[in-house]
């Protein structure tokens, strides 16, 4: 019902079950919510994960420490390197690794190359949504374009499995440097026109301001990290917070909105993205030679002593955790990832959809910046 | 901050043990029944962001290990503190047979999921959980599949082996 109107006893106003996804226009991978609704107003929604579910963790406790990269990135589709990142860092934390300090660098230089590529993904698909589909195909080309970089770099152009234990798998090849640059200068150059058809457009500021908003309160309650804390004000941010790899390294700024609602976690996207470009500039000056991995023992062979450790990094979506344990064998004991939108797209989500219009389902779901495969692993 | 938690955990609470395997990390090992009330007391020093819920099988010492990560979101939006670095494990060991715990949704209610997924995946059960239905899962398992003794590839093998292949 909408608020403010008087009761009808219509058959608009019976209580019906939908089924949103996964199979839906407005719905962003293999993921369903069931709402009841009256009229068009949601009473309860329920989130619906599993249709993802691979068990990945059960998986990795059958390969060796090595052979569960092909399986760490497949986690996160849109962004497999950070997967690829934190699980390396849970094998360095609990072998006692070192790693370079050009590696170091490339590391992050890698990684923000894929927040990019990912949050232009997340571009399109929320453009995409609201119906603004040049925008959303020139961050479809931009991202291709990030991809590129990727595939020269690593031979991958969606999974690289480029970081390792160690350090990296090899160094950059002649020249890439300048191709960085070169392609960040072209997507650069696109921000004031991103800015006009897009982030500055009245239509886009209508039909996301005051959607699907939550207060700091309620965010720290339900376990929010990422875009979505850092729209209500908090400059929580993992590579600030436990700086790792080169990120204590260069001067950079952490964006953040105050309003909370969808309008302000874009607009906290689009400030990290090009944080993100500024960043890799400085990264690349700043950059050491050197030797980019150390080596590891034969990972046939590779016993990691027994422990247990939590390591964390800052993915294009939130706080993504691992917490590993090792009985002194040559495989996991246990893996489990804290991954961001598992919290965004299961507690908040439901609590953010009671009492919005079914029109605004998509809105929510991807403002949240939810990715399913994370969830269900 | 490290050594102060850990002194007035250890004068408040009389059954719990606390550890410091590492730098910037503490281990808490508290029985099953106090649980939530070291998990609010912790939440109330400081610790207010329950990152992670998980568990480990441990079947040569009949036990089920759960393990509640926690760390701290910033006091204030602006400031990095090298406080925030602490991590606290707060761990339960309760037996393989009937496993069951208090649900801790009161303190932190994004643990609501993560308990789901653990009574799924370890049949561990947590008294009070408003639903605990299927999270991920679509068949019924003998035994809760993330435990050790379920065996992946056997229950692949007899599961689906029987399928014909479909014919060219």
């Amino acid at each position: 019902m909408i608020p403010g109107s008087q009761p009808t006893d219509t058959d608009s106003e019976r209580e019906l079950e939908l089924y949103f996804g996964p199979q839906h226009l407005g719905m962003v991978g293999n993921f369903s919510i069931t709402l009841k609704v009256r009229g068009d107003r949601i009473v309860e929604a329920t989130a619906n994960p599993g249709y993802l579910h691979r068990g990945f963790e059960k998986l990795m406790e059958y390969r060796t420490w090595m052979q569960n990269f092909p399986l760490v990135c497949r986690v996160n589709v849109v962004e497999p390197d950070s997967m690829e990142m934190i699980y390396a860092m849970g094998v360095e934390k609990l072998a006692g690794l070192e790693v370079p300090e050009r590696a170091q660098y490339i590391r992050s230089i890698y990684l923000e190359l894929a927040r990019v590529g990912s949050h232009l993904f997340g571009l399109w698909a929320y453009s995409n949504m609201l119906g603004f589909d040049t925008p959303a195909q020139w961050a479809m080309y931009h991202r291709d374009l990030v991809l590129d970089l990727f595939e020269e770099l690593t031979g991958g152009r969606v999974y690289h499995i480029y970081l390792w234990p160690g350090g990296v798998r090899r160094d950059f090849p002649e020249g890439f440097k300048d191709r960085i640059v070169e392609t960040l200068h072209s997507i650069g150059g696109c921000v004031p026109d991103y800015d006009s058809t897009f982030f500055n457009n009245r239509l886009f500021h209508q039909r996301a301001h005051g959607i699907a908003k939550i207060s700091q309160e309620r965010a720290k309650a339900l376990g929010a990290t990422g875009q979505v804390l850092r729209a209500t004000g908090m400059r929580y941010d993992i590579r600030k917070v436990e700086p790792y790899a080169a990120y204590d390294q260069v001067d950079w700024e952490v964006p953040t909105r105050e309003e909370g609602d969808a309008y302000s976690r874009i607009w906290v996207i689009r400030d990290e993205m090009i944080e993100s470009v500024h960043m890799i500039f400085k990264l690349l000056d700043a950059m050491p030679g050197g030797e980019v991995y150390n080596r590891v023992p034969n990972p046939f062979k590779w016993e990691i002593p027994p422990g247990e450790t939590y390591v964390r990094c800052e993915s294009s979506r939130g706080e993504l955790g691992l917490y590993m344990v090792s009985d002194g064998g040559d495989k996991p004991y246990r893996v489990h990832f804290r991954t961001p939108s598992y919290p965004h797209g299961l507690t908040i989500l439901e609590e953010l959809l009671k009492g919005a219009s079914i029109a605004d389902v998509g809105n929510t779901m991807i403002s949240l910046y939810i990715v399913a495969p994370e969830i269900d692993r | 901050m490290i050594s102060s938690l850990k002194s007035s955990l250890e004068s408040t609470f009389k059954d719990v043990a606390v550890g410091e395997p590492e730098a910037g990390r503490l281990s808490v090992l508290a029985p099953k029944d106090s649980l939530p009330v070291v998990l609010r007391y912790l939440k109330e020093n400081g610790l207010d962001h329950l990152a992670l819920l998980s568990c480990v099988d441990w079947p040569e010492r009949g036990k089920f290990e759960v393990v509640y990560v926690l760390s701290c979101y910033m006091p204030s939006n602006t400031d990095y503190a090298s406080e925030q670095r602490l991590h606290v494990f707060v761990k339960a060991e309760i037996p393989r047979e009937h496993p069951a715990l208090q649900s801790v949704i009161d303190v932190f209610e994004n643990a609501e999921p993560y308990e789901r997924e653990i009574h799924e995946l370890f049949g561990v059960h947590f008294a009070g959980h408003p639903r605990l239905i299927p999270l991920f899962l679509e068949r019924e398992y003998e035994i809760p599949p993330f435990r050790k003794d379920f065996d992946t590839r056997q229950y692949v093998a007899e599961t689906f082996d029987p399928i014909p292949p479909v014919d060219e």
